[in-house]
């Protein structure tokens, strides 16, 4: 692959532009891969090691040029060469692919059925366009503050499962540019999972179960103990279900709105009783007709012992509301491609920028840097440090923290004690 | 490193001193060593097909059995009809239970081989493999199963008694308090994972005694993973045996289910007839169908699984292309070439790596990939709510007493047979083609269903009896 060096005078392109997607040319672009993406920590993120390893020399990247041709099956022997071929392609996006048994770039030179998957991250990725059905704010692609908390619920919520449960420990939560959250598992035990043992994960995840036609979407067994990560996703749930449902959201608000939420309820005459009150007081928020609404559940459970469910609704019902919503695809296939952490996303603008740990509360993805501003700040010469800084710092600790963690794991095995 | 405890076997078997002593003195087997032993050209291809029947038996009933209990019911039934395992309390005399033994672990074998060749039909007889010796451990007594376990060397860790509350704290409640438990690493349990039927710290899973099956076919399916590795590479070497080699291939060609293979030339449908056609689509084409026209938008899983029957029944690339570009009229032609026609033209074999692909079968479309929320596709009778499926089902015109039916059996899990129903409902409505034999075996892939509803082709009953 040969490449053009062309270091460029490019102090005037970034002083025109306003904001989002405007701001994106191939011009901006490259400035960005040669100013600011943070190639070093990124390639110990894949690599674990300061030395190339077939982590990644045998990692696939994609890269979408001239929005719209992908380019599949590219592979790097060193950073080096990544870091030119990018700058020279400047992709509107990366993706990362899985490490195969061989470098992805011979693919085609080898014996169908040689070239495999052999290990990936981990990943997860939630969207807020898979609660479209719930959120009344926004739909689609738009985003709010409001919706935005349906991200902090799942980002607590799987990263206490994949950390208490799966005893994982390497996790990066990226902001996708736009209107979602991934999730990156660098755990070693993690990326040798094949695809069985990820379905196995994202399905011990997933309880929200059921198409657009079926309005009961879970079903926690009446017969079992809650199990005991369901009992600490509800209690996650219930720190922030009324402020995020009922008031921010009100899904209760209007007629058609609390039909939505009562279609859940198998039980007719209960169906009716509520919406025929709503419909005389129309005007009660979202929280009264909740109360209401458990009221008369907890009325009927006392009366009759046959229908269980009734003691379950409530749980079952802001777990419907508030669970994480995973895109399991994502997750099960160790060979499915994901964008790539630092990745400028083509229609907002914003880079993918990693949330620290800490900041799941606090993070603002309408506040995430966007390409026109960092190149505003880079030419503004009154500081050093662009607003991309503090992210770059949190994936570069994560970064260390593997080859920390990679160094440990080599080291009994050079002492020769092997053990099981 | 293993100051945990074992878990062991107690007590001798019951068996016979004959049977003790002999080639095959237990039932159950993780078939571990192969037969070294004589076999008749004749016994090779009856033994085989035998096993054949109980692992697509196995496979049936997992799609059409209602609940555990038929499901046990169906498996044991076809194990008894072809190839019944005796145990050593049956006092039938020890030269049938050797020749039932001999036939178990010569056909298991010979399987083995039949299906080495592809990835595809090596993970069809791992699936149903290990169902059949899930299913066999279950109904097995405890002495056979302690045989068994001790057989396959499982290493168990097993959680205390007295250690319960400090390793497992409030989860310990999941638990009944009698129950044994054993540590794991999660890995080795991943069915019992995936339902979260286990409780689950720091990469441990705590198994109890009942699920111990899980863990024994964990250890099963590892095992024949890497056997059935070891013998596709010794395949080739094999074909010089002008022999085996057409039966090996005839075995495994009869065994996954057959995907549907349009009779149709592209080309019959084009992009101005689907609309008019949609009276004899399934229900699950039936609602993509509408919800495509409504919405001007279909998710992934909906396209892919709209977008390939309709392949099946003749319409051509070309058309498809103009017919999806119509469909999605609410974007722009930019969107939708970068967006979407990549994977039409996908589909029919024209990118990425140009596979044929066929339209998805019932069994696919019941079992694999369902939907999520925003979804539409999937399996109305096996997916929709069931008011949402009485409804859709009264909108196409049929008559209260089969929609009632209809939406038993789709209660009752008979997925395909309620779609079977429904196109039988569909048919005697139609005098036009009323000479048509209602379809008796139940519909298998929507495009057979078409197919049966259009009249193109006779139905598969009535194909066999002719």
């Amino acid at each position: 692959m040969t490449e053009d060096g062309n270091p460029m005078e490019i102090d005037e392109a970034a002083a025109a532009v306003s904001s989002g997607s405007e701001e994106i040319s191939t011009e901006t672009l490259r400035q960005y891969y040669q100013r600011l993406f943070p190639f070093s920590p990124y390639f110990l993120w894949l690599n674990h090691t300061s030395s190339p390893s077939t982590m990644f020399t045998h990692r696939e990247f994609s890269f979408t040029i001239n929005d719209g041709i992908y380019l599949r099956y590219q592979s790097f022997k060193t950073l080096d060469e990544l870091q030119r071929e990018v700058q020279r392609l400047v992709p509107s996006k990366i993706d990362i692919g899985a490490v195969f048994t061989a470098q992805p770039r011979n693919a085609k030179s080898l014996q169908p059925g040689a070239f495999k998957p052999v290990s990936k991250e981990l990943v997860f990725d939630v969207d807020l366009t898979d609660y479209d059905e719930i959120r009344t704010c926004c739909q689609g692609g738009n985003i709010c503050k409001l919706c935005w908390r349906f991200m902090v619920v799942a980002m607590h919520v799987v990263d206490r499962a994949l950390r208490e449960d799966f005893g994982f420990e390497n996790l990066l939560w990226v902001y996708s540019g736009r209107r979602g959250v991934h999730c990156w598992v660098s755990d070693k035990r993690a990326q040798a999972l094949d695809d069985a043992g990820r379905k196995a994960v994202a399905g011990y995840l997933g309880l929200i179960r059921g198409g657009a036609e079926q309005a009961r979407k879970v079903a926690l067994s009446q017969r079992q103990a809650l199990h005991p990560h369901i009992k600490r996703s509800l209690d996650i749930i219930e720190e922030y279900f009324e402020d995020i449902l009922l008031v921010d959201q009100e899904i209760l608000l209007t007629r058609d709105r609390w039909l939505k939420v009562l279609a859940a309820i198998p039980d007719e005459d209960i169906r009716k009783t509520l919406d025929a009150k709503w419909s005389k007081h129309p005007d009660r928020s979202s929280v009264e007709k909740w109360s209401e609404l458990i009221d008369v559940i907890d009325k009927h459970a006392s009366k009759s012992r046959a229908k269980s469910w009734l003691g379950l609704f409530e749980r079952s019902m802001m777990l419907q509301l508030a669970y994480p919503r995973l895109d399991e695809n994502v997750s099960i296939h160790a060979n499915h491609l994901l964008k790539s952490p630092f990745c400028v996303h083509p229609k907002t603008g914003r880079v993918c920028t990693p949330i620290a740990n800490d900041a799941f509360d606090s993070f603002d993805p309408l506040a995430a840097p966007t390409l026109g501003q960092l190149l505003r700040e880079l030419n503004s010469a009154s500081s050093e440090a662009t607003s991309l800084a503090p992210y770059i710092a949190t994936f570069d600790s994560f970064a260390h923290t593997l080859q920390a963690s990679a160094a440990q794991d080599t080291e009994p095995s050079q002492k020769g004690s092997l053990e099981f | 490193m293993f100051n945990q405890r074992t878990a062991k076997a107690e007590g001798g078997s019951a068996a016979p001193e004959v049977v003790r002593h002999s080639r095959y003195p237990t039932r159950l087997t993780m078939y571990d060593k192969a037969p070294a032993l004589e076999v008749s050209i004749e016994e090779f291809e009856t033994f085989a097909l035998d096993r054949l029947q109980v692992l697509r038996a196995i496979e049936d009933a997992q799609l059409r059995a209602k609940g555990e209990d038929d499901m046990r019911k169906r498996i044991s039934e076809a194990l008894e009809r072809h190839l019944p395992l005796h145990t050593n309390r049956s006092r039938l005399p020890s030269r049938q239970l050797m020749a039932e033994r001999r036939k178990d672990h010569v056909s298991h074998f010979i399987l083995r081989l039949a299906f080495s060749r592809t990835e595809e039909l090596r993970s069809w007889f791992l699936r149903y493999e290990c169902a059949l010796l899930k299913h066999r451990f279950r109904e097995a007594d405890t002495a056979e199963r302690q045989e068994l376990l001790q057989t396959a060397r499982l290493q168990l860790a097993l959680v205390p008694q007295a250690m319960r509350d400090e390793v497992l704290g409030d989860a310990d409640a999941f638990y009944s308090p009698q129950e044994q438990l054993f540590e794991v690493d999660f890995e080795r349990v991943l069915d019992l994972v995936m339902r979260a039927q286990v409780v689950l710290h720091a990469g441990k899973a705590y198994v109890p005694q009942a699920e111990i099956a899980a863990l024994l076919v964990h250890e099963f399916r590892q095992r024949l993973t890497r056997a059935l590795a070891v013998c596709a590479k010794a395949l080739p070497q094999m074909d010089e045996d002008e022999r085996l080699v057409p039966v090996l291939q005839n075995m495994s060609n009869q065994s996954a289910r057959s995907e549907y293979r349009s009779s149709t030339a592209a080309g019959a449908v084009s992009a101005d007839s689907v609309d008019s056609l949609g009276a004899n689509f399934p229900l699950c084409m039936q609602h993509l169908h509408a919800q495509l026209l409504k919405d001007h938008h279909l998710r992934h899983g909906g396209r892919m699984q709209l977008g390939l029957f309709l392949k099946g029944i003749g319409l051509s690339l070309q058309e498809a292309l103009v017919y999806w570009r119509r469909a999605f009229n609410s974007m722009t032609d930019d969107q939708f070439q970068k967006g979407y026609a990549y994977n039409i033209r996908h589909n029919y074999g024209m990118e990425g790596r140009r596979a044929d692909y066929a339209p998805y079968s019932c069994h696919r479309i019941i079992m694999t990939n369902p939907p999520g929320p925003g979804d539409h596709h999937g399996c109305p009778f096996r997916h929709f709510a069931p008011e949402r499926l009485r409804a859709a089902l009264h909108q196409d015109s049929l008559a209260d007493p089969d929609v009632r039916e209809i939406a038993d059996l789709a209660a009752a899990g008979h997925y395909q047979v309620a779609c079977t129903r429904h196109l039988e409902a569909k048919l005697r409505r139609r005098p036009s083609i009323q000479g048509q034999e209602a379809p008796s075996a139940p519909v298998t892939s929507p495009n057979q269903f078409f197919d049966l509803c259009t009249g193109s082709v006779v139905s598969p009953s009535a194909s066999l009896s002719a």
